[in-house]
């Protein structure tokens, strides 16, 4: 498993190309509600009674319970597999998260990782509530790091709820680089 | 968990930490429920071919955490405004045991009460890994 690599090849013309183009558009398949709430919570050890607690979310001014802020990207990721897709065999590579300036964006890269995030929220999100998110890549900057040669890719995802109001705005860097297969550095 | 702060912020006020162990399952658990699958996150071999020494958190996770932090500090009377930028300087693998911290660094008025900036930091046995700024409205 060392050796696998992941994230759509291409040029950087090709990657160029994409600047300030929309790359990903989709609707995350669950609906806001308590149970995907408390799964959330619980790893992370995180006890608050508005996530969990009708009555404690409305004497605060919340209608209903409200999801974590930082669930909105939970509930905004793509599903990995929908009723009508092919079934996985066992030699397919693993479906990871769909971050689009990696798996929709052509580079000379087969390795990957985050390195900073900022999200400005607007709108809170309730049960019932569904997440939609559009990506675009706004900007590509080459580096060479540690790890390998390649760029730095910001995309900027704009989700929105079903009634088409912007829960939030987050821009995502990620560095895409090159690895020769075998080669750990 | 406190509805609300027994005093008012100041500038220099300092948050109460957060202590986390990095277990494998810990990371499964919050892949399955924040639905980010990359490999890196659950499989050390892969995490180590993209650098890193064993499976680390990803970034909902320590996003996720900062927000606790936040919150239990100061309660359910807050709203999130911004999040970020987080940085990700180091990996946060498994067999580390996480420190949240954070202080108070500004407090400005707003049209509907007040502004607060929080700056926010993790630190393993290796120094700090992830800074990130928080803004939180206070109605």
């Amino acid at each position: 498993m060392s050796d696998v690599g992941w994230g759509l090849w291409g040029s950087w013309e090709e990657t160029e190309a994409c600047l300030n183009t929309v790359v990903g558009e989709w609707w995350g398949p669950d609906p806001v509600e308590p149970g995907s709430i408390r799964r959330w919570l619980e790893p992370k050890e995180f006890d608050c009674a508005i996530h969990t607690d009708v009555g404690a979310a409305r004497a605060v001014g919340f209608p209903d319970l409200v999801a974590p802020a930082s669930m909105v990207f939970s509930y905004g990721v793509a599903p990995y597999w929908l009723p009508g897709d092919s079934s996985k065999s066992i030699d397919d590579e693993p479906t990871q998260i769909q971050i689009p300036v990696i798996f929709n964006v052509p580079a000379p890269c087969n390795k990957s990782f985050a390195t900073s995030m900022e999200v400005e929220f607007n709108e809170p999100l309730y049960p019932g509530d569904v997440v939609g998110c559009v990506s675009r890549l706004i900007d590509i900057q080459r580096k060479t790091l540690k790890v390998g040669p390649g760029a730095f890719l910001r995309q900027e995802d704009t989700y929105t709820k079903q009634s088409g109001e912007v829960i939030a705005v987050a821009n995502l860097d990620i560095f895409r680089f090159y690895v020769e297969q075998g080669v750990t550095k | 968990m406190t509805e609300k702060l027994a005093k008012a912020p100041a500038v220099g006020d300092v948050l109460p930490a957060i202590e986390i162990p990095i277990t494998l399952q810990r990371l499964v658990m919050e892949a399955g429920a924040n639905r980010d699958f990359s490999l890196m996150h659950h499989d050390s071999a892969v995490a180590q071919s993209a650098g890193a020494s064993a499976a680390f958190a990803n970034t909902f996770f320590l996003m996720g955490m900062f927000e606790r932090l936040v919150r239990n500090w100061a309660g359910s009377c807050i709203r999130f405004k911004k999040i970020g930028p987080l940085k990700m300087l180091n990996f946060n693998v498994v067999g580390d045991t996480l420190l949240f911290r954070g202080k108070v660094v500004a407090i400005d008025e707003v049209e509907r009460g007040e502004k607060w900036l929080l700056n926010l930091w993790c630190e393993s046995g290796r120094g700090q890994t992830t800074t990130c700024m928080v803004e939180v409205i206070k109605e």
